[in-house]
């Protein structure tokens, strides 16, 4: 992207000419003996057998400015997690996983369960919470940043670029987003391009201006999984731990501070991550599931906000959610001319159709249970219902670890 | 002839005879045993239903007593663990009633000084949790109030206070077991004064320079008037 | 017994000095003002011992007079409670009892040690009772604008966010009341508990808003009373009325917990404001105190606030003193969580809210500094904002609460 252009209310760090990596690296290198930052990875075993992974260690041994790694290790047998610890005991790096299928960490979660903090269900949203968890009971870390584990094309510059805003106290930014285009032949990421602006920009049109509505707009890719926040706000935040969860996140970031201490920067030329191979079926479900969560937890947060839901908001929805999608449809062919990238009308339309239908499913389902999915109760309160969960959190990753 | 068979067969039927004697015993230690067994799997079972309908899990949670036992590495669920301690402790005195009723002297010996530990531990270890429990309670009682009254060194102060109640709360359990009480007594009074003499003696010299000038701010501030406004 | 219109009440603990003086204001206001009522005076003396009892025999009044003493546990001596006198709420349950007996339609209570007590104070408790209807009477005074923080920071913005009244002195020592609010009063079984010691003030306050008697404020002027022990413990102080404010909130929850915003109690008297004569406090000695508490009670307050209000605790710790600021938000947190704490039983209550001290001295240190450039409706105006955050961020011990 060569483009300055500051659009939106949030900061937008671009990415211009060559920086020198080298050089921001030592700069982080210096900010963070005054904020320490751990970095938390989100990980399902089955990606310890993937490429991506690989190389995203090879990069990491590299980095020098990480106070601690948090693996947050999903379904895995103890088997796979002593191999999974074996795999990431090259780096340097203070590395801790967390075994979330470990008899440890279950009984973590069924303390909570049984004192009314339900944590959800399994997936990145609890994962990382829990990594978060560690990360306040450690104390170690003022700044957290996060990325996933499949990403193909992982430089260490995507990292020091995600970090850079937060830990320079002269930007003193509490959240900092990345942002990239994802093209191979053709544009990737039709959720965003395709359901989010366009139905945030509906509804926009619907109920006029609204803070909220303008602050995600702002987002350049409000789906990117990367991102670097103070740990202050990993201790109030509560987030869905549905697909909702980077949506919900941005509200927690939009409730918490002001527009000015967020930011997004532009971490990669060019994104790409590894798809998971599914069936057509699976992933059209897995896909509808998601759209469905994702304008859902929209929904819920405006409401939250103090506007009101009706039916008849809904329809109209509806209706300017379609007109929208298809006008941006035609401005992303054209995008796709000019580049010469392949544009498939058709499948395109035809996520719009299933965009559309996810929107009416996700109103539903709002209209007959606006509280619909429970967020994860922030480390706050967890700490305050239960004294020494931190204690536990600490003793039972240690424990795993050793 | 016959004498000589009798002298050769004698052993064998005292043995005989004594083995008679002694087998019912050993079947009633068997039984008794067996039983216990099956009490001690009860008294669990039983137990377990208390906690579960009682909630004693979340009390665990919110009391922290959870978080003490994870310090331990151990992470069942605490009705899980206190059941299992229950259980053993049923499991011991079983054991030990069925070998006393073996008859045998040395046994015999062994499971009476058993049960006369028994109520001597139980007690030292209720010594042991009250005591602790207080210990925390008037360290942090003074820990509040030096606070509140601007003393720099409150933390100092309620930690000493707290270890030398617990070095207290130690003896006196260790006098209620009754473990060589000569040694547990003369071991306190060194540890005790020893930890006295040289808290003095630490902040004798080095806080002559404190106590100075903690008098000097006293007396300013008496000179100069304290803030009176009125927090009511 | 014969039935009397008003009935006032005096308690009294070794107040020799001003205790004639009260007595002759109250008998002449009731000369002056309702001389065709038949009103009595009932003195309830803890065993004064410098003999207060026999001066108020000896004054020649108009009125009947009664002389009653309750008695004072030695155990209640040793730690004097704020208002002097020990057993207050024992003394006020024998003038409950008189009221009921004498079947009086209306009562007052004031303070034995008052210097500014003029004849009006009587007409002005007792009027609102006998011609508006009301049942309880709450002072206003005009005091100095550094006066009566622990009401201006705690119990004013808590009662009046709980109970959506805003009475401004609930805590004021000289009320008004009906001879059936005193009949209430008197059923409410809380004679043998903590109540019959210390905070009666507040209790009678809250029991009076809660159960939906009909309030109001009444202007007295200035109180100036007999100068009280220095050496009273501000722990002390701030426990003996925080426990009663801490305890009625557990037993209202069900009351409060839908009640939102605040309306206005309707008030009557003159109002005039005192000069600011310039008051010196000592600010930095507050300060000391306060970061004492964050190096010393780093447990206790962690376990209370949570480690994310600790840490803004902390944050604010480093200010230097002359820029000392503590946050509205985080003070409305603190006590919202200092109740929920205390509604939880975290620890013993004592250690809870002295606890509580060296934070309350750090607010009202920053209090102070804030205000001292400003006039009287300045300062009215920052304890405004305090109140409207204790009403905005009500929802947040409703949460929390369970």
């Amino acid at each position: 992207m060569a483009d300055f252009y500051q659009s939106g209310v949030i900061v937008t760090l671009h990415k211009l000419g060559r920086p020198s990596l080298e050089k921001i690296e030592s700069e982080i290198f210096e900010f963070s003996k005054q904020r320490p930052i751990a970095l938390v990875l989100p990980a399902l075993y089955a990606e310890f057998k993937a490429d991506a992974l690989k190389g995203i260690v090879e990069e990491l041994k590299k980095v020098k400015y990480i106070n601690e790694i948090v693996l947050s290790l999903g379904r895995a047998t103890d088997d796979e997690f002593k191999k999974a610890k074996e795999f990431m005991s090259v780096l340097p790096h203070d590395v801790k996983i967390i075994h979330n299928e470990g008899k440890r960490v279950k009984e973590i979660y069924a303390t909570l369960e049984r004192n009314g903090l339900q944590p959800g269900e399994d997936g990145k949203g609890r994962s990382t919470w829990m990594a978060y968890g560690y990360v306040i009971a450690n104390g170690k870390s003022d700044v957290i940043a996060l990325h996933d584990c499949d990403i193909v094309t992982y430089n260490r510059e995507m990292l020091a670029r995600l970090c850079y805003p937060v830990v320079n106290p002269n930007i003193d930014v509490a959240f900092c987003k990345g942002y990239y285009s994802r093209i191979t032949d053709r544009m990737h990421g039709r959720v965003t391009r395709l359901l989010i602006t366009p139905l945030v920009r509906s509804l926009q049109k619907l109920v006029g201006f609204h803070p909220f509505l303008v602050f995600l707009d702002s987002f350049r890719y409000s789906l990117a999984g990367e991102f670097c926040m103070v740990t202050d706000l990993a201790r109030v935040m509560r987030i869905p731990w549905d697909w909702g969860l980077e949506v919900g996140v941005l509200a927690e970031v939009f409730r918490n501070y002001s527009a000015r201490r967020v930011c997004q920067v532009d971490i990669a030329d060019n994104y790409e991550h590894k798809h998971q191979p599914l069936s057509a079926e699976d992933a059209q479900k897995g896909l509808m599931r998601m759209c469905v969560d994702i304008s859902k937890s929209i929904f819920r947060i405006l409401a939250a906000e103090g506007i009101v839901f009706s039916d008849s908001l809904f329809k109209s929805l509806e209706v300017a959610y379609m007109r929208q999608a298809e006008d941006t449809m035609l401005k992303y062919e054209a995008d796709a001319a000019i580049n010469s990238l392949v544009f498939d009308r058709h499948e395109e339309a035809k996520a719009v159709e299933a965009f559309a239908n996810a929107i009416k499913q996700a109103a539903q389902i709002f209209i007959e249970n606006p509280m619909g999915t429970p967020l994860i109760p922030n480390w706050n309160r967890v700490g305050s219902a239960i004294p020494g969960i931190f204690d536990m959190l600490k003793k039972a990753v240690e424990e795993d670890n050793k | 002839m016959d004498n000589f068979i009798n002298l050769l067969f004698q052993p064998f039927r005292n043995f005989w005879a004594s083995l008679a004697a002694f087998l019912p015993n050993l079947f009633a230690m068997l039984l008794i045993i067996l039983s216990g067994f099956l009490i001690a799997w009860l008294a669990r079972k039983l137990f377990l239903r208390l906690f579960t309908a009682i909630n004693f899990d979340v009390w665990c949670d919110k009391a922290g007593l959870t978080a003490i036992i994870r310090k331990g590495d151990i992470w069942t669920r605490p009705s899980d663990f206190f059941g299992r301690i229950i259980y053993l402790i049923f499991i011991i005195i079983f054991l030990m009633i069925g070998l006393s009723a073996l008859r045998l002297p040395t046994i015999g010996n062994l499971t009476s000084q058993f049960f006369l530990y028994m109520p001597r531990a139980l007690s030292a270890l209720f010594i042991l949790i009250i005591g602790y429990i207080i210990a925390g309670f008037v360290a942090r009682g003074i820990l509040i109030a030096a606070v509140n009254s601007g003393y720099h060194y409150a933390k100092l102060l309620a930690e000493a206070v707290r270890v030398l109640l617990i070095v207290l709360i130690l003896a006196m359990a260790l006098e209620q077991f009754g473990i060589a009480p000569g040694v547990v007594i003369a071991a306190f009074s060194i540890i005790f004064g020893g930890i006295v003499l040289s808290l003095a003696i630490a902040f004798g010299v080095g806080g002559i320079d404190t106590a100075k000038r903690i008098i000097e701010k006293r007396l300013e501030e008496k000179k100069e008037e304290k803030g009176n406004i009125e927090h009511l | 017994m014969d039935k009397a219109d008003i009935l006032v009440g005096i308690a009294s603990y070794n107040n020799a000095k001003t205790i004639d003086h009260v007595v002759r204001a109250v008998d002449a206001g009731l000369a002056k003002y309702f001389s065709a009522k038949k009103a009595v005076i009932v003195n309830s003396d803890g065993g004064s011992r410098d003999g207060t009892q026999d001066i108020v025999k000896t004054t020649t009044l108009d009125h009947a007079a009664m002389f009653l003493t309750y008695p004072v546990y030695p155990a209640h001596r040793i730690s004097m409670p704020y208002d002097g006198i020990p057993g207050k709420g024992s003394a006020f349950r024998l003038i409950f009892q008189k009221a009921v007996e004498m079947q009086a339609d209306a009562c007052c209570v004031v303070d034995a040690d008052l210097r500014s007590i003029t004849p009006e104070w009587i007409e002005l408790l007792l009027s609102p009772v006998i011609k508006g209807g009301f049942d309880f009477v709450a002072p206003l005074y005009s005091r100095h604008k550094y006066d009566g923080t622990i009401t201006n920071s705690i119990v004013y913005p808590m009662t009046r966010a709980l109970y959506g009244q805003r009475i401004r002195q609930p805590i004021g020592g000289d009320f008004g009341f009906s001879g059936r609010l005193a009949e209430f009063y008197l059923k409410q079984n809380v004679w043998e508990t903590h109540v019959a010691r210390f905070g009666i003030d507040i209790w009678m306050t809250t029991e009076a808003v809660a159960n939906g008697f009909k309030v109001c404020q009444t202007f007295l002027g200035a109180k100036i009373h007999d100068p009280k022990d220095p050496g009273a413990d501000l722990a002390d102080m701030l426990l003996q009325v925080v426990v009663t404010l801490f305890n009625l909130t557990g037993k209202y929850f069900d009351k409060w917990k839908d009640i939102k915003g605040s309306v206005n109690v309707p008030a009557c008297g003159f109002r005039y404001h005192v000069g600011l004569e310039p008051v010196k406090v000592n600010v930095k000695n507050m300060l000391d105190i306060f970061r004492e508490g964050v190096d010393n009670l780093k447990l206790i307050w962690t376990n209370v606030l949570g480690p994310g209000d600790f840490g803004e605790v902390e944050a604010i710790s480093h200010q230097p003193d002359d820029k000392f600021r503590f946050p509205l938000g985080l003070w409305t947190r603190v006590i919202y969580d200092y109740a929920s704490a205390y509604h939880k039983k975290i620890m013993s209550s004592e250690h809870l809210i002295k606890s509580l001290a060296p934070l309350y001295l750090a607010k009202t240190a920053s209090f102070i500094m804030e205000a001292a450039d400003m006039d009287h409706e300045g300062a009215e105006a920052e304890i405004e904002k305090l109140c409207m955050e204790f009403e905005e961020k009500k929802e947040y011990l409703v949460n929390n609460w369970r």
